[in-house]
């Protein structure tokens, strides 16, 4: 529509007053408060106003600019990435998630074998990457790991591809697979005693990208 | 020793959600922590850039925060929320240099540097026009654009960035209000 402009004045940031006067008693920031609100509840102060009208249109198109400027700079900062990646990556690898201590057994009299918690947890996960279609989101050995024999039960969370049922697969296949996997490697890379492996779906997954979480980058 | 490659190799994990990815992290597993770092790192570092007025510390906020956050992942209750949860990690960073940088020397605020990369090629007037915003953005007054950045990037509500920059609420108000003024009349004279 064209509202017959005062052809939109860009205000004067310290004069308030000419502010509140061409926009029929409000401000800028109160606009820009009701686009924040989606318009709603409906104000006809402001809707009928062609001047805060204008300045809407003004107010979305600087919405609509500055999200290309941010996105451009999330693209540039998106190439060449590998340096800093690189450097983040290198500094974190040195604080490894230990855990408890998991005691092997060994022929020597002197020489003590143990697991960390973290590298049997990073075992179950590799296991699990091996199996199309499931992902392990988070895995806990619960009970006392620290005593040999002591019974543990493998809690799992697990997310499955929906759209790795085109395999034709269904979920208790594809759990039962994980189970069997896990029991493997447990039996093969540690001595511990395995009660049970319990297996929770908290997700489904489309292994498609998930649209840039970038989020508010551009429409 | 097989070197540790970083070719970034497609996995399933590209594709996978916040929430898996941040669970994964907090039990120590490295690869989902990097695709979290190739996924909002850029946006940190855009973050971190217009907080701290030039890219000369980004590098260092930006690893900072990550650091911090390895070691604070097992406490984050909610996965899904770990963007905002690294932007907020990420804000306090680059607000506690900007402070630092105050405490050492009284000096005025350094410049704002122009906006890094504004390659000349292949511009089209939209794009122009995007760099004369970033231009005018970075250019805004320091703690107009810090205000503005924690709002518009941060997601931060005004209460939290008045909180964070230890200023009244109106006075946050006030300096958001000035910066939106200042990049609308940039973008009137595009028209």
């Amino acid at each position: 529509m064209n509202a017959p402009d005062i052809p939109f004045v860009a205000f004067d940031p310290e004069e308030l007053a000419e502010e509140q006067a061409r926009l029929s008693g409000h401000t800028i920031e109160d606009l820009n408060d009701y686009l924040d609100r989606g318009r709603t509840p409906s104000d006809s102060s402001i809707d009928d106003s062609p001047a805060c009208t204008t300045a809407l249109t003004r107010l979305e198109r600087l919405r609509a600019a500055l999200r290309r400027v941010d996105s451009a700079a999330v693209d540039r900062e998106s190439a060449g990435t590998d340096g800093w990646v690189a450097t983040i990556i290198d500094s974190i690898r040195l604080e490894t998630r230990a855990g408890r201590r998991i005691p092997l057994t060994s022929d020597s009299p002197v020489a003590r074998l143990a697991l960390t918690e973290g590298a049997v947890i990073g075992v179950l996960r590799t296991a699990g990457d091996g199996i199309d279609g499931i992902l392990i989101s988070r895995c806990r050995l619960d009970g006392d790991v620290t005593e040999p024999g002591a019974q543990i039960t493998v809690r799992l969370e697990v997310s499955v591809g929906a759209d790795g049922m085109n395999t034709g697969e269904s979920i208790t296949a594809l759990t039962s697979r994980l189970r069997a996997a896990v029991h493997a490697v447990l039996v093969q890379q540690t001595e511990l005693s395995i009660a049970a492996v319990d297996i929770t779906v908290t997700d489904l997954y489309l292994t498609t990208p998930p649209p840039s979480s970038e989020g508010e980058a551009d429409e | 020793m097989t070197t540790v490659t970083r070719l970034a190799v497609p996995s399933a994990l590209d594709a996978a959600s916040d929430a898996l990815l941040a669970d994964r992290a907090a039990d120590g597993d490295v690869r989902a922590f990097e695709v979290l770092v190739r996924r909002h790192g850029p946006l940190m570092r855009v973050h971190a850039t217009r907080i701290l007025g030039s890219n000369d510390e980004t590098d260092d906020v930006v690893q900072e925060s990550f650091i911090t956050a390895w070691r604070q992942l097992p406490t984050l209750e909610n996965g899904a929320a770990v963007k905002s949860w690294l932007m907020r990690i990420c804000g306090r960073k680059s607000i506690d240099r900007v402070r630092a940088r105050r405490d050492h020397a009284d000096i005025t605020e350094t410049d704002a540097a122009a906006p890094a990369a504004l390659t000349p090629h292949h511009v089209a007037e939209t794009q122009e026009q995007a760099e004369a915003l970033a231009r005018c953005l970075a250019e805004l007054p320091d703690d107009q654009r810090r205000c503005w950045t924690l709002r518009e990037l941060g997601e931060y509500s005004y209460t939290d960035i008045a909180e964070e920059l230890d200023l009244p609420v109106s006075t946050v108000r006030g300096l958001l209000a000035r910066a939106r003024k200042t990049l609308l009349r940039e973008l009137e004279d595009w028209r």
